[in-house]
């Protein structure tokens, strides 16, 4: 097999630009990480040591940053007095639940795509991946009347069923390109072991495990992170975090330390997530698939 | 076991037939094998079989009990896949007990039949690894011990050695003949190289264009071959075609050529006539039919120049020009023409063939 090394030459404008990459690499580091890091410390601080800030051009000053009595009360109010643990419950629920639903619809129908012929094929295929292409907003109003009509609002299942509409054309494309990349030779030698077609489904699925993981974790932070569906059609009765959070901005005053805390409850989950699944989650949507 | 019979079978993609009007009958154990070049119908042939594709029209039948309607694990037939089709996700020992396992069989039997399987194959030592980890002479192995761990009605291989480097190859086809005697289950072997069909098969189904051309013995393949194309596809190095002239001379006939006029045998003589009245035929030899020598032998010799000449350790094959068209002659290594240089060649009037223009049709 050959070398896969890349080879490269350095010249001076190749040194100026990896220096450039490094600081523009900097910059970029504070950017992303430095939000989390304050919405971390301030849900630990008393409102009013949150909002000491040194003065501009201060940066010995930054150390007032650090000068804090830690306390754990915003925590407490949102689990004990705003029913936090609901939302999150809803939370939970809805996004894995939509998860569970357009994988196993998506990887069927992804499967008959992939290894079936039929006429209007393309054209089906197209429709599929075209309902994703109007944004949500469009398509709010009709969808809320439909879910109206069918008693839907207000509901954790309705709230699955919104983001399942929007999770399984995506479902389908994605799973397609795994099943495709399995050869069908493996399912038919399935079947002339003795399998039925269903059982020699079943013995692929191993095959696009990394489709089907990357998958769910896409699904799931969708849905984690809507707010739209969830403030329209989960309004009431399916409320959810980021939903939940918002009515911490009240007109009288802004709940900062609820509101922080509230940030934590919802972005530790999906960070613990993308730690367990990261290297199905690489694997699965660069398509390494499957070698024989 | 089993054996097999095809029914006026055939094979339709859309309006495109695949596979026509096809007759054969597999006796129970024996070995067929069935030879073509790509595209000429023999992998549906045994896609028809496994009950991977339908058979559009015609009966395919095991022991006379039509198997048209049966889902693939009803027929109880075991493939061996070209790309072999291992489980990539499962150990040797698993892709091996995969098909004992769907049928429900306990485990210790399971062991036992796996274990048996390992050792004939000799891949005992493998079970433990993944098909990533294997070469592909052990690929190969692992995708026959899954085909017999039970014993099905009928093995099909789907030209499951293409894949290996020349040397496994010669040294496969001899492994899977003596299993396939072993087990004397029938065999149904898709091949397109003709050296495996040859030094394997009990019968040979010779298939063209969807068709069958021949079905009968190596030897009769070979050696009394029905049609030009038959000729010209089986044996390497191929058969050389020569149109030749008919001629009578002194009541005998003579095929005659720009650069030789050689007569026939009294009895091709009567093949012939009884025949047709064609003027030009194709004259078929094998290139060891012919003897090559650098001095005139005889006056019914044929006269050509030597174009190259190939040493291939035991043998040599010279490529001679004659007038219009370029033979090839198998001979010993101690021949010592060159190229350039004139050469004569003799026939061997008792093994060449004479093919109708028209319809290559084989006289003799």
């Amino acid at each position: 097999m050959a070398s896969r090394e890349v080879i490269q030459y350095e010249t001076p404008l190749s040194k100026a630009f990896r220096g450039f990459c490094a600081v523009f690499l900097a910059f970029y580091v504070v950017w992303t990480v430095l939000p989390l890091f304050i919405m971390f410390m301030s849900s630990f601080k008393d409102l009013l040591e949150a909002f000491k800030l040194p003065a501009v051009g201060d940066w010995a000053g930054v150390t007032v940053f650090f000068e804090f009595t830690p306390t754990t009360k915003h925590y407490y109010e949102l689990f004990a007095n705003l029913g936090f643990s609901t939302y999150l419950f809803n939370s939970l629920v809805a996004a894995g639940g939509s998860a569970v639903v357009s994988v196993i619809l998506g990887s069927m129908c992804a499967y008959s795509l992939s290894r079936i012929d039929f006429k209007g094929k393309g054209d089906l295929f197209f429709w599929i991946i075209s309902t994703r292409m109007a944004p949500v907003v469009a398509v709010m109003v009709p969808l809320y009347w439909i879910f109206r009509q069918l008693d839907l609002v207000g509901t954790l299942p309705g709230l699955i069923l919104a983001y399942t509409t929007f999770n399984l054309p995506f479902a389908i494309w994605i799973l397609k390109g795994f099943f495709d990349n399995v050869p069908y030779a493996i399912e038919e030698a399935q079947m002339v072991d003795g399998a039925t077609r269903f059982q020699a489904l079943r013995a692929i699925l191993p095959l696009v495990a990394p489709g089907i993981g990357a998958f769910i974790v896409l699904c799931i932070l969708f849905a984690w992170n809507d707010y739209l569906f969830a403030a329209i059609i989960g309004s009431g009765g399916a409320k959810t975090l980021p939903v939940a959070t918002r009515e911490l901005v009240q007109p009288q005053n802004i709940q900062w330390g609820q509101i922080m805390a509230a940030g934590v409850v919802t972005t530790l989950p999906m960070m613990f997530l993308g730690l367990v699944i990261r290297k199905y989650l690489v694997t699965g949507l660069t398509m390494g698939a499957v070698k024989e | 076991m089993a054996k097999v019979s095809f029914r006026n079978v055939w094979k339709k993609y859309g309006d495109i037939p695949a596979v026509k009007d096809l007759n054969i009958e597999c006796q129970d154990g024996s070995f067929l094998s069935v030879l073509g070049p790509s595209g000429c119908g023999k992998s549906s042939t045994m896609r028809m079989v496994a009950g991977l594709e339908h058979i559009t029209s015609g009966q395919i039948l095991f022991d006379e009990r039509p198997i048209n309607d049966l889902a693939p694990k009803d027929r109880d037939v075991a493939m061996v896949f070209e790309n072999y089709a291992l489980y990539p996700h499962k150990s040797v020992y698993e892709n091996m007990a995969n098909p004992l396992k769907l049928r429900g069989q306990d485990a210790a039997v399971i062991k036992e039949r796996v274990t048996a399987a390992a050792k004939l194959l000799e891949i005992n030592h493998l079970l433990e690894r993944r098909p990533q980890e294997l070469s592909g002479g052990q690929k190969q192995r692992v995708a026959i011990g899954r085909a017999i761990v039970r014993e099905p009605n009928l093995f099909l291989f789907d030209e499951p050695i293409a894949h290996l480097d020349a040397k496994l190859r010669a040294h496969m086809r001899g492994e899977i003949k003596h299993l396939q005697r072993t087990l004397g289950t029938t065999m149904i072997y898709v091949t397109h190289d003709q050296l495996e069909a040859m030094s394997m098969a009990d019968m040979i189904a010779v298939m063209h264009d969807g068709e069958l051309q021949q079905l009968g013995t190596p030897r009769q393949v070979y050696n009394h071959p029905v049609n030009a194309w038959v000729a010209g596809f089986v044996g390497e190095p191929a058969m050389n075609f020569v149109d030749v002239g008919v001629e009578d001379r002194a009541g005998r006939t003579h095929f005659t050529h720009q650069n030789f006029s050689v007569a026939v045998t009294e009895e091709q003589q009567r093949q012939i006539s009884n025949g047709s009245r064609e003027s030009v035929l194709r004259m078929g030899v094998r290139p060891d039919a012919l003897s090559i020598s650098m001095t005139k032998p005889s006056d019914s010799c044929i006269t050509g120049k030597i174009f190259v000449t190939e040493l291939l350790g035991g043998d040599m094959i010279v490529d001679v020009d004659l007038d219009d068209c370029r033979i090839r002659v198998k001979t010993s290594t101690e021949f010592s023409g060159e190229e350039g240089q004139t050469c004569y060649m003799t026939v061997n009037t008792n093994k060449w063939h004479a093919f109708s223009k028209e319809n290559g049709k084989a006289f003799f």
